[in-house]
């Protein structure tokens, strides 16, 4: 049986070392990502049948649970980090040809840094450690989006620092309280002890956690970052962050509400904030010109939905969650991808100079296509099994406020639609402006393309490829005794 | 009241400083200013995790001499949480000046209400 | 031989096709001609094979099934011939246009949709299929590019809004009943509240009206349709928008069931004024279009509005008549599409004020849209008299007077615009530029013969397809109507069309011989117009611009096209209201850490004051 520890210290090791194979010859470099999250990858795929059954506890320090740092490899953790190094592995081969320029060597370090404090994030059971991984993920998210040396990138990777840092430090009190009032960090142990204090001392830290880490998963009034971020990043970092790193940070929300808090009172104030979150990111991005900032507000309104999700709380509503933080991360990591060399050969990241494309770039063309639809919604692509999921959550609760709600999200989805169906009219059916020659993406973009739209195919058509490990790992922030038991034994 | 204060005072500076830190970074509009306001809300929350482990009358967590109790001490593990708090404080303060000196380059001022290209 | 191999055959088709125009573009036009008749040859295969298959594709815990039955294999046998025909009419029509693979890939992935919405057997592959139409058909409006984009845009974006909100209905269906197999649902529902079952029905009939061009949903259809490519405008015409038809039968009689249906009165009652005034209006617009295809589209709406009256009706005259106008109309609606296309095609125009004459220069397109003409109006003969007689005889007999009269005014506008039709393209002068076109070609001749043949050889024996339908309206638990292979006989009259074709027939050779018997007849060649003497010049002087002008001044007070307006002021309004919405970003760090703070202290509040949970 592998120890899920590798996960985490391997790509660890091989980004430390990476300036090391550096000395023996430039041209390897770009390629340890590739190995890191292949290997990721490989381990992962063999934890799922373990993990399932039982969360795999592996304790760093060597003592029982609720002293030392310990991991927890269950069902939710195994599907995260099979989502990391799956999203991480295609866009590391993504690029292998698309960064050129600058200090490569830092870039590809940071990239690993990035997807290790991820991987560590929902791997974790422990609540500071938690704090040191988020504070990974986030700094190399920072040095990232300022990667190439741009003005925009720069003044939003500052605005992303100010905002982020203001972040950790309010999780971080919020830590210090739960310390306070708990004397563990352990995870599975404060939620044990969690109803032996009274619930307006709980309920302090509960905010301040959840504004900490609602600041990196972008919920409404905090991710003022997102599209500055995401728009001015290159495009492989778009892909991940809006891939990864956000629904890492929902992830934690998750985490923290379900299991630590247990939280029953606080699930309609995150249906709330989904539901706003939804229109809002969906309405900002119908009036924007410029492609990635597009992107980048979908992916607000995605997450709006994600979290909507979460908040029904049944496991239907849980499982549609997660199956739409897998249709998003595919959907929107192959959006960016395309844009990307879109972009690059047109020089402009306005819609306008998008106009006529699809006879020039067919294959790309073809991937942003696919990728639009599926976030939509349309069968047969993933996004429409993870929409029905949550739909049938929504409705299945029985209340009228749900199906208040589900309306307003169909409403969300129309303007999604009309603002993608505006640039696939324009890739395709406009006529172009300049008469550049055919060229398409280098022969290293167009493999994690399709490799990402044949998964968005498989799953959609197949949804049963998935929907075991969901149900598992919705039963698992569902259930919360069987997890605390499962742990402290 | 003086009570109140003795017992609390470590919370009310902590507080104080981390209110300070937020303030700054609300409301100054240059950029070493903010970064500052930044440190100083670092500082504010270390200051708040120490005091959340010190127990009245307790000594440093090192078994200096052999007949050391551990009742006798305070927490050690805030401690130990701090010291990470502030590396990855220093982190963030250092790749903040840096980028501070890109952004420098760029706009030539560093008055951050007029650093704002990218919006909407 | 099971039936989703029609389903792989009819996808994989479309693939295949797209894959070997990169061969060569004649493999491709040969595979698709090939395929589609294939097609035609499976659904003619199962002609009583009726079966329920269950397609072992285990979705979220549903099952998918597809169903093959009498209502399924007579949408089908008419969706595989209708698109049969127009592709064999492509072949010559987007030769030598850029992207034909494309096209044609497109136009095979719509129908092999539409295949498999008529052949699903529980909801969730219904509307997995109704999807994949609704997309592909996107791709394909826009295929022209220019004004198209914009007709696009307008049809998918409410196809999408009725396509949610049958999204909502089938959910809450599932929660309910926890499946989705339209034969079990059919056995479950009448346990359910008449709320609840209005409450699906009205969610469930808002997608199917949409797609359906039921007034006030259809201000997509005139821009989509005209804009299309002509041999997509034939298929959307034909039978794009009876999938609704399909969706209102399936929903009306076979899950709902007869009784429960004939009981709600007052949605019936609404659907059927809404069919009422889908009859009326669109044809008196139809009357003033100066473009060719517009003209059809207009013509469309109205022609499914008799559709939606037969079917709302709900006795089983009426919905004989639903069904049969359905497949008449897919015939002679896709023939009138595909005449004006062949014109298009050899004059570049389809402005119907500077066409004229072309009479004599296409011969055989002018037969075909005479046929048409005639099916459309309901002229005896056609078939499309057939089904307008079964309509007005169910609407008169249970007294329904003003929906009767509703439906001979909506005959009288069809007779109108009809002769505008034919008037504006064939009769008249021949302006010069057009003097040297030639016939259409035989591949666009070829379909036209077809569909023209259809429609006479199925109104003078209507008994073939009527034993069909026949069927279909016993199943639903209507009784049955004695048809015979020559109409319909009933206590209250009958239609005996053998009768009619001898009294033409004498009433013709009766004419004939009085044409040979008086040889004083000289010919006179198409130019020679009288005017009085003076000398008019041919290309000044067009008979057919402001056809109907008194008609027009008397009526278009009346006609203004408000709901479209009512549309466009919503997307308007949406875009404005985002406009202001993206301000909350404005750019401003101090703001964004502003922000974090607020929140921060609202939830802080809210817990110590409000207590909101």
């Amino acid at each position: 049986m592998v120890n899920p520890v590798l996960l985490i210290a391997v790509p660890l090791g091989l980004a430390f070392a990476l300036p090391l194979f550096g000395f023996i010859s430039k041209r390897i470099e770009k390629f340890i990502p590739v190995l890191g999250m292949s290997f990721n990858l490989v381990i992962s795929l063999l934890l799922i049948p373990k993990a399932m059954e039982n969360p795999i506890i592996v304790s760093i320090g060597g003592g029982k649970p609720p002293f030392y740092i310990n991991l927890v490899a269950g069902p939710v953790g195994i599907l995260f980090s099979l989502i990391i190094a799956v999203v991480g592995l295609l866009v590391s081969i993504y690029s292998l040809s698309y960064i050129k320029k600058g200090a490569t060597e830092k870039y590809h370090m940071l990239y690993l840094f990035l997807l290790v404090g991820a991987t560590g994030v929902v791997l974790t059971g422990d609540i500071f450690n938690l704090f040191v991984f988020w504070e990974i993920l986030c700094i190399s998210s920072y040095a990232l989006v300022a990667y190439t040396g741009e003005k925009s990138g720069v003044e939003s990777a500052m605005k992303y620092l100010i905002q982020g840092a203001i972040g950790s430090s309010l999780l971080l009190i919020g830590i210090g309280m739960l310390y306070g009032l708990f004397g563990t960090l352990n995870m599975a142990d404060i939620a044990q002890n969690i109803d032996s204090v009274s619930s307006i001392s709980i309920f302090v830290p509960l905010v301040f956690i959840i504004t900490g880490l609602g600041v990196e998963a972008a919920v409404f009034p905090l991710n003022a970052w997102l599209p500055d971020a995401h728009s001015a990043a290159p495009s492989s970092i778009s892909a991940i962050l809006s891939g990864l790193a956000i629904e890492v940070g929902v992830y934690a929300i998750a985490r923290v509400v379900f299991t630590i808090f247990g939280a029953e009172s606080f699930f309609l104030f995150l249906c709330f904030l989904g539901l706003l979150t939804l229109l809002i990111g969906e309405m900002s991005a119908f009036s924007q010109n410029n492609l990635k900032r597009m992107l980048a507000y979908s992916s607000i309104g995605q997450i709006g939905l994600i979290v909507f999700a979460l908040g029904i709380a049944t496991s239907y509503g849980v499982a549609g969650g997660l199956f739409q933080i897998i249709s998003h991360s595919l959907s929107k990591a192959l959006l960016f991808l395309s844009v990307g060399y879109i972009i690059y050969r047109t020089s402009s990241m306005d819609i306008s100079s998008f106009e006529g494309i699809g006879k020039k770039m067919p294959i790309t063309s073809l991937a942003f296509t696919i990728g639009a639809f599926s976030l939509i919604g349309f069968p047969p692509f993933v996004g429409f099994p993870s929409k029905f999921l949550i739909v049938q959550a929504a409705l299945a609760k029985g209340e009228i406020l749900f199906v208040v709600f589900i309306a307003f999200i169909l409403i969300g989805t129309v303007i999604e639609a009309a603002y993608f169906f505006r640039v696939v009219q324009a890739i395709y059916f406009k006529k172009e402006k300049n008469n550049s020659e055919k060229k398409e993406a280098p022969i290293a973009a167009i493999i994690p393309m399709f490799i990402l739209a044949l998964l968005i195919i498989g799953i959609g058509v197949y949804p049963k490829l998935v929907t075991d490990i969901l149900d598992s790992a919705a039963s698992e922030f569902l259930k919360r005794a069987d997890f605390i038991r499962g742990i402290l034994g | 009241m003086i009570d109140f204060l003795s017992h609390y005072i470590y919370y009310i500076g902590a507080f104080g400083l981390i209110f300070i830190g937020i303030f700054i970074i609300l409301v100054k509009h240059n950029l070493i200013k903010v970064i500052i306001g930044i440190s100083i809300l670092d500082t504010g929350v270390n200051l708040f995790l120490i005091s959340v482990g010190y127990i009245s009358d307790g000594t440093a967590p090192i078994f200096s001499s052999p007949d050391m109790k551990a009742e006798n001490m305070v927490d050690p593990v805030p401690q130990a949480l701090v010291l990470t708090a502030i590396v990855i404080g220093v982190a963030v303060l250092a790749l903040a000046l840096s980028l501070a000196i890109k952004l420098y380059k760029h706009y030539g001022t560093l008055n951050l209400r007029k650093i704002k290209e990218m919006k909407w | 031989m099971s039936v989703h191999f029609l389903l792989i055959i009819a996808f994989g088709g479309a693939f295949i096709t797209y894959f070997s125009g990169k061969i060569h573009s004649k493999l491709r036009n040969f595979i698709a001609v090939f395929i589609s008749l294939v097609l035609v040859g499976l659904v003619a295969f199962f002609y009583n094979r009726y079966t329920q298959d269950a397609v072992y594709l285990q979705f979220l815990e549903i099952r998918l099934v597809l169903s093959l039955n009498t209502l399924s294999w007579f949408f089908a046998i008419t969706i595989t011939v209708v698109e049969t025909l127009s592709i064999i009419f492509s072949l010559r029509y987007v030769k030598g246009k850029e992207k034909t693979d494309f096209y044609y890939l497109m136009m095979m992935l719509v129908n092999a949709g539409m295949l498999g919405i008529v052949l699903s057997g529980d909801l969730l592959s219904f509307y997995i299929f109704w999807e994949i139409m609704s997309w592909s058909a996107f791709l394909l409006i826009s295929y022209n590019k220019g004004p198209a984009l914009a007709a696009g845009m307008k049809y998918i974006m409410m196809s999408v809004i009725g396509s949610l909100c049958m999204l909502i209905g089938i959910v809450s269906l599932y929660t309910a009943y926890g499946t989705l197999n339209i034969s079990e649902i059919a056995s479950l529902i009448p346990s359910a509240s008449s709320g609840y079952i209005l409450f699906i029905l009205i969610l469930l009939s808002i997608s199917f009206a949409v797609k359906n061009a039921v007034v006030p949903f259809h201000t997509w259809l005139p821009d989509a349709h005209s804009e299309a490519p002509s041999p997509f405008s034939a298929i959307l015409s034909g039978i794009l928008i009876k999938v609704g038809t399909y969706g209102f039968i399936l929903i009306f009689y076979v899950i709902v069931g007869l009784k429960i249906f004939q009981g709600l009165f007052g949605f019936r009652s609404i659907l059927l004024i809404l069919g009422a005034v889908t009859v009326l209006v669109p044809s008196f617009i139809a009357i003033f279009q100066n473009d060719a295809k517009r003209l059809l589209a207009w013509s469309s709406i109205g022609q499914v509005g008799y559709i939606i009256l037969g079917i709302a009706f709900g006795t089983s005259l009426s919905v004989t008549g639903g069904i049969f106008h359905f497949f008449n109309h897919a015939a002679f609606k896709a023939l009138l599409f595909l005449c004006v296309g062949a014109v298009e095609y050899r004059t570049g125009t389809r402005d119907l004020n500077s066409l004229g004459g072309l009479i004599k220069k296409m011969p055989v397109t002018f037969i075909g849209v005479m046929v048409g003409a005639c099916g459309l109006i309901g002229i005896p003969l056609t078939n499309g008299f057939v089904s307008k007689w079964l309509l007005y005889k169910t609407l008169i007999l249970e007294p329904a007077p003003f929906l009767a009269f509703v439906s001979l005014i909506g005959t009288w506008a069809a007779l109108f615009y009809s002769y505008k039709l034919i008037h504006n393209i064939f009769l008249g002068q021949l302006p010069e530029k057009y003097k040297d076109i030639k016939k259409a070609p035989f591949s666009m001749q070829f379909p036209v013969i077809v569909f023209s043949t259809i429609i006479i050889l199925f109104g003078i024996l209507p008994g073939i397809p009527l034993t069909l339908i026949n069927t279909i309206v016993m199943s639903f638990g209507f009784e049955s109507l004695h048809v015979t292979l020559w109409g319909i006989a009933s206590e209250t009259g009958t239609l005996n069309t053998i009768n009619i074709f001898f009294a033409v027939l004498a009433a013709g050779i009766v004419s004939w011989l009085f044409f040979r018997a008086g040889k004083k007849s000289i010919s006179v060649p198409q130019e020679d117009t009288y005017a009085a003497g003076t000398y008019i010049p041919k290309d000044k002087y067009h008979y057919t611009v402001d056809f109907y002008n008194p008609l027009y001044r008397m009526i278009t007070p009346y006609l203004k096209d408000v709901i479209d307006t009512f549309y466009n002021w919503i997307a308007r309004s949406v875009g404005k209201f985002s406009n202001v919405i993206r301000k909350i970003y404005t750019g401003d760090v101090g703001n964004y850490v502003l922000y974090i703070i607020l929140f921060l202290a609202v939830l802080i509040f809210i817990q110590f004051g409000l207590k909101l949970w």
